[in-house]
């Protein structure tokens, strides 16, 4: 027995699948201060364009490719999440793996997880191994590692641009909590965020396009990176941690996450002598602005790809991620993250661990209504859970967006945008990375130079990413007011929310008070949700 | 309000009314009829009670006023005002639990009520008497919270019904303390929108332990 235990330990690094040293290296924690750019009007991050399905597409030359499985999802071979019940030993551990595969060890247990990582040979069929190993008695359940990605839709300054915010009713509920959630610390579980300034060393490997393109290796680059000025000092930083990288340095290698960031809490009434982009008149205004920033990277970007990072995007990860948030003291979590296919309950444990820890968790509802509309498997975790929620997106007009899914896990939309009958100015504006400078592999291979992640632009995007954050903001702003309870909070934001009607395609009080599966219970009320209720009125 | 309080005040201080009758025997006995002025202390259990406890955190609630009887014989009549105002905060419910948002919100409810009733003498030395009693009331309701415009305030007046027992116990010549429990209820003001409507609960009125002191014979 002893010696099945031993084998087990030692099974833990087994089969040549030891994770990569990471090939990152930390040069100094500081940088050439930034160079901002003032709006760029760029639509070339919408949902379903060929930019956008060329992203999803690169992939590292040397790179394990992702698999897809049985429902359509991608997901990364060679792995598979499992979580015993309590009480099974090691040994009957390993009994369980070696009766379902030949090949199968077990990696010694990552941070932040209630389940453990399997090994598993490259060329096995993971859903396979994961199907066999739930059906065993031992087991709570097993899944694929699937891939998780961002839920934004991309374009590309300045308050009077942000149709957005008004649209919520947000400057009167401004007047009630001019705090904006100080107190409250929001985790931006994304692609990290463009936090403080530092220089990294990277290695580019060569990659392929959608087209099958090779592009050459860049070789070794020494990068500079820059906080995003309109984020505001590094003190409003939390507990990074970058859980692609295994480090603590969760920077953002695709202005998704700081982009989201902004719409939480990017600085507000800045314009005159505040700590952001002054020359531009203090830039654009967030949500909650001013509550702390928590950046947990878990989803890994193109140029993440293409560095070697030791991990990705996927369920796992994100798991991880969100268990490592609620234990560092986020009391928001905003997810602008999503994925269609497989269950998740490796997800669905981690997001009821931290609605169970007093955390409320804001999910974007998925951008795929023109692309099949599948169930969006996070989405749907947070229709379940009372104090999680899933968030769909509306135009300027107030009416349904054209790539925002629709369905029984829709809960709740806010502001996410739209290009589609409406100039670049439909969508969500907010500072980022200089796109332009950060996504050179959308040019041709002789054209193709290394990235720059020290330049800043506003950019418009679209995006159940983009709505999302609102939720999220607003839910800070709540909990400052003194509704601590997750489940109180979902509450309030539902019933507080504009009704939305399917048949009429807007939201408007004038609408019945029904639920829906485009809308959820309608447009989050900014003011109306903070102010709450009088005895008779 | 303050000028009723006035009213009913100057009316306690003052002599007895020349139509009061007085029995023989040097005043002992009370006359057949009297105009007796009282303040009055009520301590409410509110029917709207998840409502209140969302607001105030309780749902007794204390009620101040003064009013003027007039007893002929076994029978009265009487005449009150009084007057409920306290801060508590806005609030929502949420799966049957209260939550407060920490904006502060002022209710004020003002009764005004008429009570017809009868008084069990049984003989003119008793000195308790059991009384029942009914009536109807015009209430006064108005809510005037933070952060809000005109009409999202509240201002109105409804009618409601009640009936009322206890007794009276003469404690002096000139002074009774009254002790009797009311049952209000009034429509019209909650259940209508606010934390009221979602509690389900549209009835301003209640359980009242009230306490009289009235001057006069």
């Amino acid at each position: 027995m002893f010696w099945l235990a031993l084998l087990f330990v030692s099974g833990v690094r087994g089969h040549g699948q030891a994770p990569t040293a990471s090939p990152r290296v930390m040069v100094q924690e500081r940088g050439l201060p930034p160079i901002e750019w003032g709006i760029i009007a760029d639509l070339s991050r919408a949902p379903d364009t060929p930019e956008t399905r060329r992203r999803l597409s690169i992939h590292r030359e040397s790179a394990i490719l992702d698999r897809v499985g049985a429902s359509g999802t991608r997901y990364v071979p060679g792995r598979v999440i499992v979580k015993f019940r309590n009480g099974v030993s090691n040994v009957s551990r390993v009994t369980a793996l070696s009766a379902i595969s030949r090949t199968a060890s077990m990696f010694e247990r990552p941070s932040y997880a209630n389940f453990d990582v399997v090994r598993i040979e490259l060329n096995e069929d993971a859903e396979a191994v994961a199907r066999a190993l739930g059906q065993r008695p031992d087991v709570e359940y097993a899944q694929a590692a699937y891939r998780v990605r961002t839920q934004l839709v991309p374009n590309d300054k300045f308050y009077s641009m942000q149709w957005n915010l008004p649209l919520i009713d947000l400057e009167r509920a401004w007047d009630i909590q001019p705090g904006a959630g100080s107190a409250i610390t929001v985790a931006v579980v994304d692609t990290g965020v463009a936090y403080t300034s530092a220089t990294a060393r990277f290695h580019a490997f060569p990659f392929r396009d959608d087209r099958g393109v090779l592009y050459p290796s860049l070789g070794d680059l020494t990068l500079s990176f820059v906080a995003a000025t309109e984020l505001g000092p590094p003190s409003r930083f939390v507990a990074p941690h970058d859980f692609i990288w295994d480090d603590n340095l969760p920077l953002d290698l695709d202005g998704h996450g700081t982009h989201v960031s902004g719409t939480i809490g990017q600085l507000t009434n800045n314009g005159t002598n505040g700590a952001g982009d002054t020359r531009n008149g203090g830039g654009t205004a967030g949500v909650a602005f001013n509550v702390k920033l928590m950046p947990v990277k878990v989803i890994s970007s193109d140029w993440d790809d293409i560095f070697g990072s030791p991990n990705e995007g996927t369920d796992d990860i994100v798991a991880r991620g969100i268990r490592y948030a609620v234990d560092n003291g986020a009391k928001v979590l905003n997810m602008s993250i999503g994925r269609t296919g497989e269950p998740a309950p490796v997800m669905e444990d981690a997001i009821k661990y931290a609605v169970g820890k007093g955390a409320f968790v804001v999910i974007a509802a998925g951008n795929d209504f023109e692309a099949g509309n599948r169930t969006e498997v996070i989405a749907e975790i947070a229709s379940r859970v009372q104090g999680a929620v899933s968030v769909a997106s509306i135009d300027q007009s107030r009416k349904h967006a054209f790539y925002s899914s629709t369905g029984s896990w829709v809960e709740l939309a806010a502001p996410g945008g739209s290009f589609r009958g409406f100039p670049a100015s439909g969508g969500i504006l907010q500072q980022t990375l200089d796109l332009d400078l950060v996504e050179t592999f959308n040019l041709p291979p002789s054209r193709y130079t290394a990235p720059r992640f020290d330049v800043l632009a506003y950019f418009y995007f679209i995006g159940t990413s983009q709505a999302t954050p609102h939720v999220a903001g607003l839910g800070a702003m709540l909990m400052q007011q003194g509704v601590t309870d997750p489940a109180a909070i979902e509450a309030a934001l539902e019933k507080f929310a504009t009704p939305c009607s399917e048949s009429l395609n807007t939201c408007n009080e004038t609408v019945g008070p029904n639920r829906n599966n485009s809308y959820g219970f309608g447009l989050v009320e900014a003011r109306n949700t903070l102010r709450g209720l009088g005895l008779a009125k | 309000m303050k000028r009723i309080v006035g009213v009913v005040l100057a009316l306690a201080l003052a002599p007895p009314l020349a139509a009061q009758t007085r029995a023989r025997g040097g005043g002992g006995q009370a006359p057949r009829i009297s105009l007796r002025p009282f303040v009055l202390a009520t301590g409410e259990r509110l029917a709207a009670k998840n409502t209140f406890e969302a607001a105030f955190g309780q749902s007794v609630e204390p009620f101040w006023g003064a009013g003027l009887q007039l007893a002929v014989r076994r029978l009265f009549v009487e005449v009150s005002a009084s007057r409920f105002k306290k801060t508590g905060q806005r609030a929502f419910r949420a799966n049957g639990t209260n939550f407060g948002v920490g904006i502060p919100l002022t209710a004020t409810i003002t009764p005004f009520e008429v009570t017809g009733g009868y008084r069990f003498i049984r003989s003119t030395s008793q000195r308790l008497v059991p009384y029942l009693g009914a009536g109807v009331g015009s209430y006064g309701y108005k809510e005037v919270s933070d952060f809000s415009e005109s009409n999202e305030n509240v201002d109105t007046r409804h009618a409601g019904y009640f009936g009322v027992a206890g007794a009276e116990l003469r404690v002096h010549r000139w002074v009774g303390v009254g002790a009797d429990v009311q049952f209000t209820h009034i429509t019209g003001i909650l259940g209508q929108g606010g934390v009221s409507k979602d509690a389900g609960e549209s009835d301003l009125g209640g359980i009242a332990a009230r306490v009289k002191i009235m001057v006069g014979r």
